[in-house]
Parts: structure tokens; sequence; C-alpha cells
């Protein structure tokens, strides 16, 4: 279970304060699928790599399971990304130069995981989002939907339980994106991952169970739609 | 996938890049290896010439009285006894010692003037005046065989197989000793116990020449040392030039050593700006790498390990630039062929240099790297992808 407390996020921009985040409390329960809504700027990516651990708040706090992650030591947290959160970006932050096979192994890289393992398990991740095929493919040489299931194979492949997705059909035709989506659906559905999704398509927001809406930092709608 | 696989997969990528970025490191480590095999192979040389001039110490009887003057030296009347060549081989710095030529000078009447006679033992001789030329052969020993030096030669008209009598005792010149420009030129050889038999002077030298190969030590030391071993004797150092040329080369080396020191820095910055550079442009995949769970120590590994190819590459094309200089231009510089072979052969501790200065291009990427480094590590992951 994911919680903030009055997390508040300000940015100094031309001697003013902004306020990327304004004392948000949520509560988000394991194995949800939540999506964030709202305009530009509004917050919603600051809100989900403040959840993720990437983005420490000016102000109060986020627990994951009943740990406050911002008092945990900046190595302590990259240990608690490893083996608690997934992420997918808009843009796929593949590594250029190596396989996707190699993407897949860098967290397990980085949580010590044998090279055997690794290479056994990553081919085992990509088996899941479809991508057997396309394991010694560098990504330039795959399209925008398979470099995003590379990606998502890569967040799941140390068995995470949060999934945090940035726009991830941003860059993608709306067939990919769906497709995208119903695996994100799955791995909500089937395996149990809580989903966070960020999104500007109140279509993709759909898939969701639950749709929070952003405005000016702060949450101003909360639904649940399934 | 370790972090080596994800430094080399990277380096790999950008080979040409790495290689130009570490020109500065390369051409440091090319100038300390060619300035080291050269001012090996000039000391060789040096040692060759120190082969050449012969004698740098000589030993003579310690009370100094009117005498035959030879060369610089004043030497006395009196005699030594023969057996003090052993225990000058009892000296701590006996290793240095090359040749030691026992020789017994006196003066004998011959028709109406006086004839230097100098006893040698040819092996001995010629080991320390290899510029000698002779005509004809050296004289056996304990024969009546003689050598005549030049001017002699030509004064008293001897010539190869001519007889030369001295206190009614024959003597056959069995060869002419090429021109010297010392008192060599008038000078009668012949063999040491010979001579001793003819001068009265059983068991006695006048004279050691003795030839001391010490780069590193001083030949002062060494005559110390022989005065110390052998009583009544004195050692007298002869300065040469080829001393001023071993410094000469020393200081050579020691300002060939410190540009390539300013070379290293300035290598040092070259690797240092590649290395922001890398950190600049991988921001976005630092980025990624830390959301994906990386600590510093995994990004401290990462540098460090690609500092250490950076460095090792760089250590060993510079070996190899140094090297091929060293024998091109070599030739150039010191007039001789720098010969691995032969410098490996006369100086294993040569070989030391390889080592040393992979040590010293890796070192310099790791000390190049930390700034970086340190810079990666404080890279904010949300600003490094533009998340937010």
């Amino acid at each position: 279970m994911i919680v903030t407390n009055e997390a508040t996020k300000i940015y100094e921009i031309g001697g003013n304060a902004v306020f990327a985040l304004n004392r948000v409390n949520l509560r988000i329960e394991g194995n949800d699928f939540v999506a964030i809504m709202g305009p530009s700027g509004s917050g919603k990516s600051t809100l989900l790599y403040t959840v993720g651990g990437l983005l420490t708040p000016t102000k109060g706090d986020v627990t994951v399971d009943g740990i406050s992650i911002y008092d945990l030591s900046p190595n302590r947290r990259a240990r608690f990304r490893r083996e608690n959160v997934g992420f997918a970006f808009q843009t796929f932050e593949l590594i250029p130069y190596l396989t996707a096979l190699e993407n897949v192994m860098i967290p397990m890289y980085l949580s010590g995981v044998s090279s055997q393992e690794q290479e056994e398990r990553a081919r085992q991740a990509l088996n899941r989002v479809g991508l057997e095929g396309r394991a010694l493919h560098r990504p330039t040489e795959l399209s925008g939907g398979e470099q995003q299931r590379v990606a998502i194979a890569r967040a799941i492949v140390n068995d995470c339980k949060i999934l945090l997705a940035d726009e991830p059909t941003g860059n993608l035709d709306r067939k990919t994106g769906e497709e995208i989506m119903e695996l994100l659906c799955q791995l909500n559905g089937e395996e149990g991952l809580t989903v966070v999704l960020v999104t500007h398509d109140p279509a993709k927001a759909t898939h969701a169970n639950r749709v929070l809406q952003m405005i000016d930092g702060r949450i101003v709608e909360d639904r649940t739609i399934h | 996938m370790r972090a080596t696989t994800l430094v080399l997969k990277y380096l790999s990528r950008r080979k040409g890049r790495s290689v130009l970025s570490s020109i500065g490191l390369i051409l440091a480590i090319g100038v300390i290896v060619a300035t080291f095999t050269v001012a090996r192979a000039m000391e060789i040389q040096i040692g060759d010439e120190i082969d050449k001039v012969g004698a740098n110490i000589v030993v003579t009887p310690r009370t100094e009285l009117i005498g035959v003057p030879y060369g610089n030296v004043v030497l006395g009347s009196t005699t030594i006894p023969e057996s003090s060549i052993e225990k000058v081989y009892t000296i701590p710095n006996r290793g240095n010692l090359r040749a030691l030529s026992p020789k017994l000078y006196g003066n004998i009447q011959y028709r109406n003037s006086t004839l230097l006679i100098v006893g040698i033992v040819p092996e001995k001789e010629t080991q320390l005046k290899r510029w000698w030329n002779l005509a004809g052969s050296w004289p056996q020993n304990d024969t009546s065989q003689v050598v005549s030096g030049s001017t002699l030669a030509s004064s008293l008209r001897l010539t190869v197989g001519s007889a030369v009598t001295i206190r009614n005792e024959v003597f056959t010149v069995v060869g002419i000793l090429g021109e010297t420009g010392s008192v060599d030129d008038y000078s009668l050889f012949l063999p040491l116990h010979t001579a001793q038999r003819l001068l009265n002077l059983f068991g006695k030298i006048s004279v050691i020449d003795v030839g001391a190969i010490c780069k590193d030590c001083p030949v002062e030391l060494i005559s110390q040392q022989i005065m110390d071993a052998v009583p009544n004797v004195k050692a007298t150092p002869i300065r040469q030039a080829v001393e001023a040329r071993v410094k000469a080369v020393e200081q050579m080396a020691n300002f060939s050593l410190l540009l390539a020191s300013i070379i290293l820095v300035v290598g040092c910055a070259g690797i240092m700006n590649t290395m922001l550079g890398s950190v600049h442009e991988r921001m976005r995949e630092i980025g990624t790498l830390m959301s994906l769970g990386a600590d510093n120590i995994h990004l401290w590994k990462m540098f460090v390990f690609q500092a250490v190819i950076l460095g090792l590459v760089g250590g060993v094309i510079g070996i190899l630039v140094g090297l091929v200089s060293a024998i091109v231009a070599g030739p150039l510089v010191i007039r001789a062929t720098v010969s691995l072979a032969e410098l490996v052969n006369i100086n294993p501790y040569y070989l030391s240099i390889f080592p040393i200065s992979i040590a010293a291009s890796v070192l310099s990427c790791l000390v190049a790297s930390v700034y970086p480094t340190w810079r990666a590590s404080k890279i904010d992951p949300v600003l490094a992808l533009r998340a937010v």
C-alpha cells in the first residue's frame, strides 16, 4: 500500500515558489490500477516520481508498505527502487548500445543476480511481454511498441510490486498504445502488480480502476470506475 | 550483465573517440618510454666508450719520488709487490672492476741513450687499450719477444723481425705499435716477467692500470676502497669526459621526464574532459539506471572501470608509440641503433618501464575520473530524464 501524507513539492522559478505538488494525501491499495490525469504542469509526473522514490518532496512524506521511503539513505532508497518499483517512460529510455535482452538484464545486474540467472529471467520477462523473437535486437531495430514492451519487461523483471508508467503510450500509435494498455491490465489483473499510470488520454484511463484528476498540484477528483 | 559489460559495450561503440581523447595520455607515456629507452641505449653506448678510453684509476706506490711522468700521473721510482693485484680484487665494489693491467717501468741504457721499457701482461693491457693498433703480434709471456712504440721503432729503424740487444740479451721485435700520441710511442714493451728479470725487480710492478665500470658509484669510492685494501699504494682516479657525458644523459632524461609529467597532466585534463563529456552525454542513461535502482557504488564502479580501461589502452598504445619513436628517432639523437634485445640483455631492469608506464597511465585516468564520477553520482535522475 502506498500512502502520501501532505506530500508537497515546491520549485523556485524566477524567485516565485511554484507548487508542483500541494499537500497531496493519497492512498493506493496493493493490486490497484490508478490513472492520474490532468493538464500539462498539473503535477501528474511529479506525483508519480515522488511515489516511486525518485523525487524527494519538499514537505510531507511517502510510505510504501509502512516504510517511509524518504527517511531512507539515498543508497537504501536505490535498493528500495530495485526491489519494489518498476518504471516505464514515454520515451522508453532503453540503453541504445545494448540489446533488448541486455536492457532487461540491467535491474538484475544492479541487484547482484548471477549472469546465468539474469539471462534466463530476462528471456522469461521478454516472453511475458510477447517479444521472445526480438531478444538480440538493439533498440533502434525495434518499433516503438516493441521498445515499450522491452521497457516494461525491464520494469517487471525484478518481480516488483509497483509499476509506475509515465505516458507509456504517448509516443505510440493508437493500436500499439492499446496493446500496451492491455499488457498493463494483464500485469495488474493476472500478476497482481499495483499500476500507476499517468496519461493525457481519457480512453487509456478507462483501463484503470480508479482515476485521479489533478490541477495545480492538487488532486481535485478521485473516481473509482471499476 | 556486469559493470564491465556495460562499460566495454559503451566504449566499443565509441572506440575512435576514446582513443582520440586519450591522445595526451598516449603522448605522455610515449615520451616517458622513448626517453627511458634512448637514455638506456646512450648509457650502453657510453659504457662502450669507457671500454675504449681504458683505465680510469691508476694504482701507484704511495711514496712519490721524482720519477717517470706517465700521462697525468707522476709515478714514483719505487715499486709495489705484484701480489697487490689479488688484494685489489678483495674490495667491496670488486664487481665493478673490468680489467687490471700491471706494469713495470724501467730505464735502460741502450747505445747512447736511455730506453723506456715497459713490462706488461699483453692480454691484460690490450683489454684496457682497445684503440691500440699493432702491426705484427704481441709478445708471448716469459719470452724475449718485444713490441716497439712507433716513434722508437722509426728512430731505431726497427721492423717486425728486427733484433734488439739489451744488456747482452737479444730480443726479437714481434710487433710495432701504431702511433698513439702518448708516451707509449717511445716505449719498448716486453712481457712483465721478462722485464722484471731484466730490471732485477722480481715480483715487483710499478703501476696497476684499473678499468672500472661504474655508472652509479663514483670512481673516487673505488679508488678509496683500493687504498684501504692494498697497503702502501695510492689509487688515483682519472676524470674523464665520459663522466660528463653520463651526467649530460641523466640531465636529458630528467628534463624529458619533466616534460612527460607536464604532458601527463595535460593528458589527465583531456581524460577528465572526455569523462565529463561522457557523464553529460549519458545523463539520461544515468537517470534511467538510477530509476532502475543504481546507487552511487554502481556508478563509481562503472566510471572507475571505464577509467581503468582507458588507462590500460592508452598505456599500451603509448608504450608502442614510445618504442617506435625511440627506434626511429634514437639513431638521430645518439647516432647509434637502439636495439631492444640488447637493452633487455644488458639491463633487464629496462623492462620495468612497461609496468611502470601502465601503472602511471591507469593511475592518471583514475585521478582524472574522480571529479566526473562525483558529478555523475550527484545527478538528479528526474532532471536527467527531463521527466517533470
